[in-house]
């Protein structure tokens, strides 16, 4: 009897320690990817100047007297993706409203299957449907100069890849705000839609706003599908028919081909990235922290 | 009655995706406009063609012009160049598909033979500097013999360079041949040597090469000291740098201008083209079609 309890306690201590070095795993993951941008970043932005760095205007890694600022990489990637995001939420916002009450509820099923659908589609298709279809689109009927790479393609593809984010997590907080609210105002005589726009969406606000955040962070770190509509040219961005570069798309269009200063100012852009993913990430949880003690306020739950 | 309605709906979604798919892809059908901008594409940064191209048309360690659209690899300029009307490109000759239309340049057409002749400008050689006594016998000897011989001249043309070696023979394999040889100079030329180097160590086991890079001036002056015993430069042998040393034209490095087949441009002058791809042009930047002219 009592060896057969030895054995179960050992199985059990053994398999803690399995699952404890599995968690263990994931930090030791993020740790080593810390310490490595660290590490091979911090020492060449400092070497550079950390203004000459991030509002040097000039990148030319490979010129004769080599300018490395990435001003104008930051500048396109929070351009894009400020944009992206507006059309993105533009169009993902009322999606989320119509699946919600206005939409004949197998139609909803269907469009919400067809949504994650497209959340599954990876990014070179998406990259490679901005290329043959967007870019030449843009050049042909949207452009002044005949320029179709650049920002508004890519703002275009990026907005496409985010409305699956914005779609889901809308209707997530839709769905999750008291259905006491919906009555309630309901029976106050207002109608359905001053219900959806004026009770419904501001009480879902936070919720809609950490999607938004997600679909943030997703757009800044976009790479593939953007390398391929963006264009390249390390410029200020001053308009919407422009080639631009991202921080993503200068380390990966960079990354195979440099090496020595070149790559260590690659990484130092990389350091840049992680900075502004951990800032969308810290805020997202801020909001998502607020949704929830914001939920846990409210009366009754709605789900069925 | 519910089957059909189902039924319906996704006959209804499939046909609005089909129609906006075909419509949209339609759209891309549109021709030449002069009065527009150049497209001007690029290769990425440490790019062999990058920089090769920049360097003949002098604009060695320059930036690229505002607005570039920057392809990665060949096959990426080759799409872009394909599929956008107003682009303008460089390729490797041996690269360029006929998908792409090439221009003249000055006139004169990208052909190898006007390659081999001089005639077209942006073309460099590929030389390999060396004392005669280090060839004078032993393994130094077989392999100026192999790269002048059909099988260095096949990889050359496989490659994308192009051969100037008409009348080639078989390497003969030599007994007995082991040691090593250094070889070191233009990273221009290095890939190409690192590909014959290989095929020379499979043809004669026992012999290994080792090719380093450094730039054409390197390659003369490790040549001239002895350091290698083959030093490689991009640019035609300048005997003031090396004084004990001949040279040997491995293959030429041909450049072609590509631009898309709907572009009516037949030629341009070599200084458009620089001016086009020079950041520093000013008011002589060419940035429309019709500047071309």
């Amino acid at each position: 009897m009592e060896s057969a309890y030895g054995l179960i306690r050992t199985k059990e201590a053994f398999m803690k320690g399995l699952f404890l070095l599995c968690a263990v795993f994931s930090i030791l993951a993020l740790v080593t990817i810390t310490v490595f941008l660290l590490v091979s970043g911090i020492p060449f932005i400092a070497e550079t100047g950390v203004g000459e760095f991030l509002l040097g205007l000039e990148w030319a890694p490979l010129a004769d007297s080599p300018a490395y600022g990435i001003l104008p990489m930051i500048a396109a990637t929070l351009y894009v993706t400020a944009l992206s995001v507006v059309i993105g939420l533009g169009t993902g916002l009322f999606t989320a409203v119509c699946l919600f009450r206005f939409c004949n509820r197998r139609l909803a099923v269907v469009i919400r299957q067809m949504i994650n659908l497209l959340a599954g589609i990876p990014s070179v298709i998406f990259g490679l449907f901005g290329m043959t279809v967007i870019v030449p689109f843009v050049r042909d009927y949207l452009s002044p100069n005949g320029v179709g790479y650049g920002i508004l393609s890519s703002s275009l593809v990026l907005g496409i890849m985010v409305l699956p984010t914005i779609v889901s997590v809308s209707l997530d907080a839709l769905n999750s705000v008291p259905e006491s609210y919906y009555e309630g105002a309901l029976a106050l005589g207002a109608t359905k839609e001053q219900v959806t726009f004026k009770v419904m969406l501001p009480a879902a606000r936070s919720g809609i706003l950490a999607g938004a955040v997600l679909a943030i962070g997703r757009a800044v770190g976009e790479t593939m599908a953007v390398i391929m509509v963006i264009g390249g040219s390390p410029e200020m961005p001053t308009g919407l028919f422009q080639s631009v570069r991202t921080l993503t798309a200068n380390i990966a269009m960079g990354a195979m081909e440099l090496s020595g200063d070149a790559l260590s100012a690659l990484i130092a852009t990389g350091v840049v990235l992680f900075v502004f993913t951990l800032l969308l990430n810290i805020s997202f949880s801020m909001l998502k922290r607020d949704k929830t003690a914001g939920k846990s306020k409210g009366v009754l739950n709605d789900k069925k | 009655m519910k089957r059909n309605g189902k039924l319906l709906k996704a006959v209804c979604a499939a046909a609005a995706v089909v129609l906006a798919a075909t419509s949209l892809a339609s759209c891309g059908k549109k021709g030449f406009d002069s009065s527009k901008n150049i497209s001007v594409v690029a290769r990425e940064d440490g790019s062999g063609t990058k920089s090769a191209f920049m360097e003949i048309i002098g604009l060695k360690g320059k930036a690229d012009v505002s607005g570039v659209i920057i392809a990665t690899g060949t096959a990426g300029v080759l799409t872009e160049v394909k599929n956008n009307p107003l682009a303008i490109a460089y390729e490797s000759l041996g690269y360029v598909t006929d998908e792409v239309k090439m221009l003249k340049v000055d006139g004169v057409e990208a052909t190898i033979e006007n390659i081999k002749n001089g005639s077209y400008k942006i073309a460099r050689p590929l030389n390999v500097v060396y004392k005669e006594e280090t060839v004078a016998d032993g393994l130094c000897k077989a392999y100026l013999a192999f790269l002048q011989s059909s099988d260095a001249q096949k990889i050359i043309s496989e490659e994308g360079y192009v051969s100037t070696n008409d009348s080639a023979t078989e390497y003969k394999i030599e007994s007995g041949l082991s040691g090593s040889i250094a070889i070191s100079g233009s990273t221009s030329l290095q890939p190409l040597m690192i590909k014959l180097a290989a095929k020379f160590e499979e043809l004669q086991s026992g012999v290994s090469i080792e090719v380093s890079g450094g730039g054409s001036g390197t390659g003369y002056k490790n040549a001239e000291e002895g350091v290698s015993q083959f030093g490689m430069i991009s640019e035609v042998f300048d005997s003031s740098k090396a004084a004990s040393c001949t040279s040997y034209e491995v293959a030429k490095d041909g450049i072609a201008v590509i631009v898309n087949k709907a572009n009516p441009t037949e030629s341009i002058a070599l200084d458009k083209l620089k001016n086009i791809y020079n950041v520093e042009a000013g008011d002589a930047a060419v940035t429309k079609w019709n500047q071309v002219g």
